[in-house]
């Protein structure tokens, strides 16, 4: 069963906060992303060269994990790459291989700094996986 | 958490007791009129004061200054002091932007003299000082360079040409921690500081161009040279992507290093080591170096808002200059001694979204300001006052020598956006005689007054209190944004 929508805002006074919901780990790790990517809010121009990079992870728990992917993204975007398509290909609980695709990032709406640690888990639920993520902006 | 929870001490300070939760180690203090405490109370900011309080080796209490509001990890306006002897450092304590800080600039041109020519110097502004989501600057480093700028921070400004020797001598730690050190710095940090230096980047960070509109304080404004009814700049803005990179790379390795320690923490996000430890001396020389890249950074921006200045301005105001009035750090661990039981004690005082607030005859000042404690500088939201306070002997003696740092926010940015729209407000701020320059209309409805605190009220919460004292408020009159 897959929860709808993917992810969500919620309030958070100075930064930025998703819910976001994966029927199963990978899902949930994609959907991070897109939540992630909505908020930056950018398109990759079609005029420039497009990029496809294969990303590989090991991480102590899957919350770092998770960190270490989104901010994986971060990283691509600051490098003036901007992520418009995102697979993950394999995953467990502490490693991740995932394949990214997209073109030089333009006309950014916002700025996250970093994917922060704060109150993270990622909880089992009956429709499969869910967390929260606040991005420190 | 219920504001019974909290046992007033005197009007503006309220104290939660260890015995609040079991793993509270000091206890927690709010410097607050009741409206503010009200306000905290409405988000998780108390909750992450208490926190706060879980650390390893505190001395005194948890603080928070009167503009607290959540954060991760630490509260903005968070405030705590680990002992060096067997606390911690806290790269998540920290923050992302190292060094975040405000400088300010003051001139004597007169509100008249500048009136006719403020849109054109916003828009000379904005041009000049890059600013924007992932926005390179003017400046092409070597590595070599590069490195030097990691180790000397302001000097090396001075050096390259772009300060002059007043404005090292009026920053905090003139501009540069010592204890720098560029190789425990990641290659991620250094390819994305590289490129940044000189500029503003987006967020909650900007330029301003404000009016004196009043002096509190004679003999402290005439040592700053703050005039009512002259000009003044703040530039607002911190480490860029080198300080993100920094505090990402060593929150995440410490995740697995802090079972070493065994340390217990309430949060992920306040991930620490001991301060002494090789993890901690690691984090502290690359902490240090994104402190001086910060300095180095708010210079450089000087320098483009004098050339601004000067070429919108010179030969049609009585003397364009801009002398800086100080530059201050709100987002820092900085090793330092306070008294703590009638006994001096080093400890490494975290100010996360606070501002150091060193009274009269601290030695690291410049002597003009000696007599008067060190200037502190504190922007309120866009289009509302922001202040210059000092320093005081109650700061020293009540906060490990800190103070507010800004109005607070109070509404979240998704509601925020969803309330405000950002072309409604330039144009409402422009109507009341701001010119507004800003890349990002929903970032600038994030931004609105409307989501910040009165920053006049966070500022007599802190007057009364006795840990600052007021010198100037200042009324904006151009706003530059990312």
């Amino acid at each position: 069963m897959t929860h709808t929508p993917a992810w969500e805002e919620i309030e958070h006074t100075a930064d930025w906060a998703l819910h976001v919901y994966g029927a199963d780990l990978r899902m949930l790790f994609e959907n991070s992303a897109g939540g992630m990517l909505s908020l930056i809010d950018g398109e990759a121009d079609p005029q420039g060269t497009p990029f496809r990079q294969i990303i590989e992870l090991e991480a102590p728990d899957q919350e770092t994990l998770l960190v270490d992917w989104l901010n994986e993204l971060l990283y691509l975007i600051e490098e003036g790459m901007l992520p418009t398509e995102v697979t993950i290909r394999r995953i467990t609980g502490q490693e991740l291989e995932a394949e990214v695709t997209g073109g030089p990032a333009r006309n950014l709406k916002k700025h996250i700094k970093a994917v922060t640690y704060h109150n993270l888990s990622i909880r089992r639920t009956s429709e499969g996986y869910e967390t929260t993520l606040v991005f420190d902006v | 958490m219920r504001k019974q929870d909290f046992k007033r001490i005197s009007e503006y300070i309220w104290e939660i007791p260890p015995t609040y939760r079991d793993d509270m180690r000091v206890p927690a203090r709010l410097y607050a009129s009741e409206r503010l405490l009200e306000a905290a109370l409405g988000d998780q900011s108390l909750e992450q004061l208490v926190n706060t309080a879980t650390l390893p080796g505190l001395v005194r209490y948890a603080l928070a200054m009167p503009d607290i509001h959540q954060g991760y990890g630490f509260p903005i306006g968070g405030v705590v002091a680990s002992r060096t002897s067997d606390g911690i450092i806290s790269p998540g304590g920290v923050g992302y932007d190292i060094n975040c800080g405000v400088r300010v600039l003051a001139s004597h041109i007169t509100y008249d003299e500048i009136e006719p020519h403020l849109s054109d110097l916003a828009s000379v502004l904005y041009q000049n000082c890059p600013s924007g989501v992932g926005k390179g600057g003017s400046l092409k480093l070597d590595r070599k360079q590069f490195e030097q700028l990691l180790h000397e921070g302001a000097d090396w400004a001075l050096k390259e040409g772009y300060a002059l020797p007043e404005d090292v001598k009026r920053t905090e730690e003139s501009g540069r921690l010592r204890g720098a050190d560029a190789s425990k710095v990641s290659k991620r940090a250094w390819d994305r500081g590289i490129s940044q230096v000189g500029t503003l980047g987006a967020g909650n960070h900007f330029i301003e161009v404000d009016l004196i509109e009043e002096i509190f304080d004679e003999e402290a404004a005439r040592a700053m040279g703050l005039v009512r009814g002259c000009i003044a700049v703040q530039i607002h803005c911190g480490s860029r992507g080198f300080g993100h990179q920094v505090c990402t790379d060593y929150v995440r390795a410490f995740q697995s290093a802090i079972h070493k320690y065994n340390i217990q923490l309430p949060d992920r996000q306040l991930i620490c080591v001991p301060f002494k430890s090789p993890e901690g001396q690691d984090y502290y020389g690359a902490m240090c170096a994104a402190a001086n890249y910060a300095f180095a950074n708010r210079q450089v921006l000087a320098f483009h808002v004098r050339c601004s200045f000067e070429a919108v301005l010179a030969g049609k105001v009585g003397d364009w200059h801009l002398h800086q009035v100080y530059d201050i750090a709100h987002n820092m661990a900085k090793v330092e001694k306070h008294e703590v039981d009638g006994k001096t004690v080093e400890v490494v005082v975290h100010r996360k979204g606070a501002t150091r607030a060193f009274g009269p005859g601290f030695e690291g000042l410049p002597p003009e300001y000696r007599p008067i404690g060190q200037p502190v500088l504190v922007p309120g939201s866009m289009g509302t006052a922001s202040w210059i306070l000092v320093g005081t002997p109650g700061s020293m003696e009540q906060t490990f020598g800190s103070t507010c740092h800004g109005a607070g926010r109070t509404m979240s940015r998704s509601k925020a956006k969803k309330t405000i729209r950002g072309d409604k407000l330039r144009n409402e701020l422009e109507a009341s005689g701001i010119s507004v320059r800003a890349g990002s209309m929903p970032g600038l409805a994030e931004e609105a007054p409307q989501a910040y605190k009165d920053v006049d009220e966070v500022v007599k919460v802190v007057s009364g209190a006795g840990i600052a004292r007021k010198v100037a408020r200042m009324v904006p009159i151009a706003v530059i944004k990312g």
